[in-house]
């Protein structure tokens, strides 16, 4: 699988990285860790002439606490989140969607920003991202835009960053509330395999009147673009824990009824619809449960 | 167009001319005739073309020699020598964890990434740690078992030092 020749160049800063783009953004590609980006170009479905590698633009690479706010650069590879303490402590969620993604070889290499930016609607780190309501940071050599991810993703490897762009940061609110969430991925096999269906679903609790204070449910692997199932969401805000398990069966049926997910080479979209039904339910559950038992994360 | 990248291999400092287009593992086996890293899928799934980079365990199809710029890579022939095998390859042969070879040297760097992650695994840590490596040959029980047969001999082995106390 021969790659074509292309022109690469590696800046060594974010500044002179888009100062090229300012230049020559529509021409260029930019590489971060490369997993989806160099099968694309082996196979050919993608073929530019010109790379940015940007492995050398160290200021991309870091996880951060700042008081309530998680800070993640772009290029934090998912085997550096998923071990990190800041991740593991305060959004275990994302660290257990991370660990998820290909290999440990790939998790090595492979970037939270690369995931995010290739926009493959079953990318696994989206749901969780998207049920924290998370923020991104797009910089251009004009400055810096903050938006939220549920704005980000356009459609199926669409994003909303224009040529002279780079994506520089994920940031995520910590809950003040107890909160808890898990990730489940539904693949066809063990090892290596992309999101038949992915499930992320976060609930926080109102401590003074232990009722849900939040409920995100968030799909991928089920419609154009990783989404929120909003109408089950709102099916068990405000709700006890007990209300609230009572109610998870209609909570799935409405998520289910939110998705548009097709037939691909990996599954069909009934079986999807029948996995998110299932996945909504234990994912559900799981949540709740752990928030009564343990009184979930805290800030 | 080529580009020059300094990489230091199995300890030693190499300065190249590579073209950009150029794989890591086509690098390391047709420039520096280390051909013991070999190439399966090409796609970064089989994980036979496994190396360390940093000390990380990495699917060197998929890297461009590139992307190596300025950094360590450890491939098979990094570990042991001649008559001294490392732990690991002594395990493997041991437990009967080769059969037809070619899926080891992967298996092997991976087992070294993660031994000197996590120097006690259990048989689940190891399993979802060679999950990027496949084999065809052995149903993986025995390669599980050479890896778990150093958890228990302390990260002093998978370094290679000392084993015979000298």
């Amino acid at each position: 699988m021969r790659i074509r020749p292309f022109e690469y160049l590696a800046p060594e800063s974010l500044e002179e990285a888009l100062t090229e783009l300012r230049n020559f953004g529509s021409d260029t590609v930019l590489l971060a860790g490369g997993t989806d980006l160099i099968l694309a170009m082996k196979h050919k479905s993608v073929l530019p002439t010109r790379v940015m590698g940007l492995q050398k633009v160290r200021e991309l690479n870091f996880i951060r606490q700042k008081n309530s706010t998680v800070h993640i650069g772009a290029l934090a590879t998912h085997s550096w989140l998923c071990a990190h303490d800041v991740i593991l402590k305060k959004l275990p969620m994302l660290g257990e969607a991370v660990s998820m993604i290909g290999s440990w070889q790939i998790r090595n290499i492979a970037t939270l920003g690369g995931n995010l930016c290739n926009a493959s609607p079953a990318a696994d780190s989206a749901p969780p991202l998207l049920a924290l309501d998370s923020r991104v940071v797009l910089a251009d050599s004009d400055g810096e835009q903050e938006a939220p991810l549920s704005s980000f993703f356009l459609g199926p490897g669409q994003t909303a960053l224009t040529p002279s762009q780079i994506l520089k940061e994920v940031i995520i609110e910590i809950p003040s509330n107890p909160y808890s969430g898990c990730y489940l991925k539904m693949t066809r096999k063990r090892g290596i395999d992309l999101a038949v269906v992915g499930v992320a679903f976060h609930a926080e609790i109102d401590p003074s009147t232990q009722t849900l204070a939040k409920v995100a449910i968030a799909l991928g692997g089920v419609a154009p673009t990783p989404m929120r199932a909003t109408e089950a969401e709102k099916i068990l805000a405000g709700l006890s824990s007990e209300e609230a398990l009572r109610a998870l069966a209609d909570a799935a049926q409405a998520a289910v009824a939110a998705t548009t997910p097709i037939d691909d080479i990996r599954a069909t979209a009934e079986y999807r619809k029948a996995i998110v039904e299932v996945y909504v339910r234990q994912a559900g559950a799981k949540v709740i449960n752990s928030l009564v038992k343990a009184g979930g994360n805290r800030n | 167009m080529k580009t020059v990248i300094t990489i230091t291999v199995n300890g030693e400092r190499h300065s190249l001319e590579v073209k950009p287009n150029s794989t890591l593992v086509d690098v390391l086996r047709d420039q520096l005739g280390l051909r013991g890293t070999k190439k399966g899928c090409g796609e970064g799934k089989c994980g036979s073309c496994t190396v360390l980079l940093d000390g990380l365990s990495v699917s060197s199809c998929i890297l461009l020699a590139v992307q190596a710029d300025g950094r360590e890579v450890v491939t098979i022939e990094g570990f042991g020598e001649c008559g001294r095998p490392h732990p690991l390859q002594k395990a493997f042969v041991e437990r009967g964890a080769v059969q037809c070879g070619y899926c080891t040297p992967g298996m092997i760097v991976t087992a070294k990434a993660l031994l000197e992650n996590n120097p006690s695994p259990d048989e689940k840590v190891v399993r979802k740690a060679i999950a990027g490596n496949l084999c065809r040959c052995t149903g993986y029980t025995k390669i599980v078992d050479a890896i778990l047969s150093l958890a228990d001999r302390g990260s002093e082995l998978v370094k290679g030092e000392k084993e015979d106390g000298s």
